[in-house]
């Protein structure tokens, strides 16, 4: 059902991401001058002032931060589904939203260890979905 | 110099799951009812402020010219992401403290879309904005995105599912003496276990109850309120707070909101401190806000909000704080916390019957979730 989620429409602010997931690369706003990842896209750096920014890639690795299985029906989703934040490795509070492919959502943890994968979703979108990760 | 604030008038239109008169014409009941409370007339109004950014509303001139209100020296539409009932009572109070207006009327209504979709940021097919980054993944609504907040303040304090039951049936317990509550028939443990899931952790039971109707309530200046029909309630401070991360996902740390923020400032504004509570008016779109607030106010420690609520103490005659005596917004109706304001300012007047506070001298009124809050703080004019 993946085709009938909604899909994100880019903007000058955000556009680097998407175009990263298409390219199988997780990419985060980071800071030039003090290194701090921002998310989601700012133009300015919250620690440092500055506004030397650009996009980074990182790992795809983190952990569950916390989740949700809804069971409201959305356009694109079979509840009941999870909706799990994700906590990147790179930085605390380095987070998105996004779904796990392999996991039940009864099975889910917080702390759970996950790692990002590709889907694509449409001829020009290309979504950050997340797995279980073992090492 | 800034003047002495205080809450003159209050009044609802009708409250029912579903009204046929317009948000115009219930926003006419509310206003009219608030004025009528106070013993002042459309003629004596000189400001107003509402929050009409729902969509479910209507602004303050389409209410002004129904009423009849001559000339105003102060309006405020409030829009965008803020604690949508109790703001305009906050911006209302403000500017009558500062001189801007002397009689301001301050409503919320909520007329809710009846089969038209919902206003809503994230459901079409393309979506920009920040909620590009949350409606592919199926989080499009605030309950998944207070739901998680909810799981992580589960985790990390054991709170359970059978606390935010009791949260739900103490409102009820409450509505069930509010002659205007929409809910007042009582719920039970299996009640609240047997409602269906919306978004774990939330069950139906957990949250409020959409309605169609009005609140409205009269700032003046106390010296003018000690003048009019009812005693007055005096606005001892007014405040908002968000932290440095206002972002439902990169918040700092998910078991507070911005309630913490808030707090902070209340007492530090105020002089005042929990101890000095007699009453608590805690937003509750979804149950565990108020659970929230509680905490954050320092009504009870971080990760006892639970507790608070199970031990009985949330309840009317409970030993604690009561917390939501009207039965909040998941019994009451959700009408964005102004019925919190209007029920606040009631108890500090004696005037709630059945579920009246003994005594009731301090009350607190929040709003807001997650990243943003407002609080009020109101006591009787001693």
């Amino acid at each position: 059902m993946a085709g009938d989620r909604p899909l994100p429409l880019p903007d000058d602010e955000t556009a680097f991401f998407w175009d990263g997931c298409r390219e199988g690369k997780l990419m985060i706003l980071r800071c030039g001058d003090c290194g701090t990842y921002i998310h989601l896209p700012k133009p300015g750096c919250r620690t440092c002032g500055g506004s030397n920014l650009a996009p980074a890639q990182v790992s795809g690795r983190g952990v569950v931060h916390t989740y949700t299985v809804s069971h409201t029906p959305l356009p694109g989703f079979d509840p009941p589904f999870a909706i799990v934040l994700v906590e990147l490795e790179e930085q605390k509070g380095l987070r998105l939203v996004t779904n796990l492919i392999d996991v039940a959502p009864d099975e889910i943890e917080i702390g759970m260890a996950v790692e990002v994968v590709f889907e694509t979703a449409s001829d020009d979108v290309t979504l950050p979905m997340f797995r279980r990760r073992t090492a | 110099m800034t003047r002495t604030v205080a809450i003159a008038g209050a009044g609802y239109s009708a409250v029912a799951r579903s009204l046929e008169q317009s948000a115009g014409a219930l926003t006419l009941d509310a206003c009219r009812a608030a004025l009528s409370d106070a013993g002042l007339t459309a003629k004596d109004v000189d400001g107003i402020a509402t929050y009409p950014g729902g969509g479910d509303s209507v602004a303050c001139f389409h209410a002004s010219e129904s009423l009849g209100v001559p000339r105003l020296n102060w309006f405020n539409d409030l829009f965008g992401w803020m604690p949508a009932g109790i703001t305009p009572v906050i911006a209302a109070s403000h500017a009558v403290a500062v001189g801007e207006c002397d009689v301001a009327l301050a409503f919320r209504t909520v007329k809710r879309p009846h089969g038209r979709p919902p206003p809503g940021i994230g459901f079409g097919a393309r979506v920009g904005g920040e909620m590009q980054f949350r409606a592919p993944f199926g989080d499009s609504m605030t309950s998944s995105w207070l739901a998680m907040w909810a799981r992580r303040h589960m985790h990390e304090f054991g709170t359970t599912e059978e606390q935010l039951g009791h949260v739900a049936i103490t409102s009820r317990r409450h509505a069930s003496l509010n002659p205007v509550a929409p809910l007042r028939d009582p719920i039970t443990m299996d009640d609240y276990f047997a409602s269906r899931v919306i978004t774990t952790p939330f069950r139906l039971l957990d949250c409020d109850f959409p309605v169609d109707g009005g609140g409205a309530v009269i700032l003046t200046t106390l010296e003018r309120a000690r003048d009019l029909a009812k005693p007055a309630v005096v606005v001892a401070g007014g405040v908002f707070g968000t932290g440095p991360r206002p972002d439902w996902d990169q918040w700092d740390d998910l078991t507070h909101m911005a309630s913490k923020y808030a707090s902070e400032r209340l007492w530090e504004r105020t002089g005042m401190s929990a101890a000095d509570l007699d009453v608590a008016e805690l937003y509750d779109g979804f149950s565990w806000l108020s659970l929230c607030w509680l905490e954050d106010l320092g009504i009870v420690a971080k990760g006892d909000g639970g507790p608070y609520f199970a031990s009985g103490k949330a309840a009317l005659g409970g030993g604690g704080v009561p917390v939501n005596t009207h039965g909040g917004s998941m019994s009451g109706g959700r009408l964005h916390a102004i019925s919190h304001v209007i029920e606040c300012a009631q108890q500090l007047r004696g005037e709630c019957g059945e579920r009246q506070v003994p005594a009731a001298e301090v009350g607190v009124v929040s709003a807001g979730g997650g990243t943003m809050a407002g609080a009020l703080l109101l006591t009787g004019d001693r």
